[in-house]
């Protein structure tokens, strides 16, 4: 629950932060304020495909229901994550470079095929059964995760960039006011994704014990 | 004891294969008829597809790599030799490494006709002068295709609608080596060569192989942990 406000608190804050506080960007205007959760939900969803990656070495090792619960959920939410990081990103480059999808654009390719890969997580599941499903799931999350850099770096080889590069290893290319709001966006998107967590967990932990207490019942 | 357990594996799958003659044949006929539907898919009749070899080269072999890796477990599991080599005291990673090598050794077998071909087909311009990088970028995504397909068939294996679920789970873990692999192709067919640029995608092919089989090592016990 803590989360669940602590997320709801930032959400709001970093929404009116970023919409009303943070400075325009002079060249790009106001479409340029889509990066504060373009960029937030990017970092997000990659943290939540990481969790899920840990749940399932942790799943393979100790074979506890409660870690494929976070691989599965953890996925969920960052696959739907994955999924507005290419919506936005594909809006933003019809705002900058007027059209809806860019092939030489690196990051958004990318994201559509981390979406690609995640997307396979959800047939791989429904096509098998109890323990194997568990197993299965656990270790396709750990490969998919070994996948995203190599999507990102397949992509990158040609070096034919026209995104903007925010984050170099200069440090980063905005004045601190932007970046202060970047810092609150990107903590509301990391805050959301653990509420968003917990909500799922605890409503698999609900059903089954919705689910006993229906056995129980049959049985009295 | 485990090199003779790998050999024999191996040879099992060869074997097979020589008898039966099903999947190399298949897999050969299909990359050309691919090759073929790539071209009329174009919609034009041009003589010099230079500019898109790397593409055609590499989807083609991508698409013959889902077949032959859909094939290699048939035999084992339709005639009931998976369950003795899993109650057999071979590790899974002999298992893992002797599928790996009998996926390679399928598509080195389909390049040999495909590489050459593709030059025949749709290169007007300087090819067999690059054949050689072609054909080593080739082996480097031979490992990568070799390494992830084990693993993703292994995982299809035992699924309901397992021809479904092997490409929809292998399909995208390979972009990366279609990118890579047409990279190189084209960096170095056709033209000047771009050396720099082929080099660039023949490591990411290394490192893809490299982090592959760590991955599959790591978790291809629990595949047939039943």
């Amino acid at each position: 629950m803590i989360w669940g406000v602590l997320a709801t608190i930032l959400v709001v804050v970093s929404t009116i932060g970023v919409f009303l506080v943070a400075p325009e960007d002079a060249d790009q205007g106001i479409i340029q304020r889509i990066f504060y959760f373009h960029v937030a939900i990017a970092i997000a969803s990659l943290v939540a495909f990481a969790v899920a990656c840990v749940a399932g070495i942790l799943f393979l090792r100790t074979r506890k229901e409660r870690w494929d619960d976070v691989g599965e959920a953890s996925i969920r939410i960052g696959l739907l994550f994955a999924v507005l990081v290419v919506i936005t990103g594909s809006i933003w480059a019809k705002a900058s470079w007027g059209t809806w999808w860019v092939w030489s654009d690196p990051r958004l390719v990318t994201y559509l095929i981390v979406v690609l890969i995640y997307a396979a997580y959800f047939v791989l599941r429904s096509s098998a059964e109890d323990d194997r499903k568990m197993r299965y799931s656990a270790i396709y999350a750990i490969a998919g995760f070994a996948s995203v850099p190599l999507s990102f770096y397949s992509v990158r080889v040609a070096e034919s960039f026209v995104h903007p590069v925010v984050f170099t290893s200069g440090g980063a290319a905005m004045p601190s006011s932007m970046l202060w709001w970047f810092v609150v966006s990107q903590v509301a998107m990391i805050a959301l994704f653990i509420a968003l967590l917990e909500v799922d967990l605890l409503g698999r932990r609900s059903e089954r014990a919705l689910r006993r207490l229906a056995m129980r019942l049959e049985s009295a | 004891m485990r090199r003779r357990q790998l050999i024999a594996l191996v040879r099992k799958d060869l074997r097979l294969e020589l008898r039966t003659r099903e999947t190399i044949v298949a897999m050969v006929l299909f990359a050309i008829v691919m090759l073929a539907i790539l071209q009329f898919g174009f919609g034009t009749r041009d003589d010099d597809l230079t500019r898109f070899v790397g593409g055609l080269m590499w989807v083609t072999l991508a698409f013959t790599a889902v077949l032959g890796v859909g094939r290699s477990y048939v035999a084992e599991r339709e005639q009931r030799v998976l369950d003795g080599l899993l109650v057999a005291p071979v590790p899974r990673t002999v298992m893992l490494a002797a599928k790996s090598i009998a996926i390679f050794l399928y598509m080195t077998a389909v390049e040999i006709v495909v590489i050459p071909l593709v030059g025949i087909f749709f290169v007007k311009g300087p090819y067999w002068d690059s054949i050689g990088w072609i054909a080593i970028a080739a082996v480097l995504a031979n490992i990568c295709i070799a390494l992830s397909g084990t693993l993703f068939s292994g995982l299809a294996l035992f699924t309901r609608a397992r021809d479904l679920i092997l490409p929809v789970l292998f399909l995208p873990a390979l972009v990366p080596v279609v990118i890579a692999g047409a990279g190189a192709t084209h960096a170095v067919a056709g033209g000047p060569h771009d050396m720099g640029e082929w080099r660039g995608y023949c490591l990411f092919l290394l490192a893809y192989a490299i982090l592959f089989a760590l991955v599959s090592v790591a978790t291809y016990d629990a595949v047939f942990d039943d």
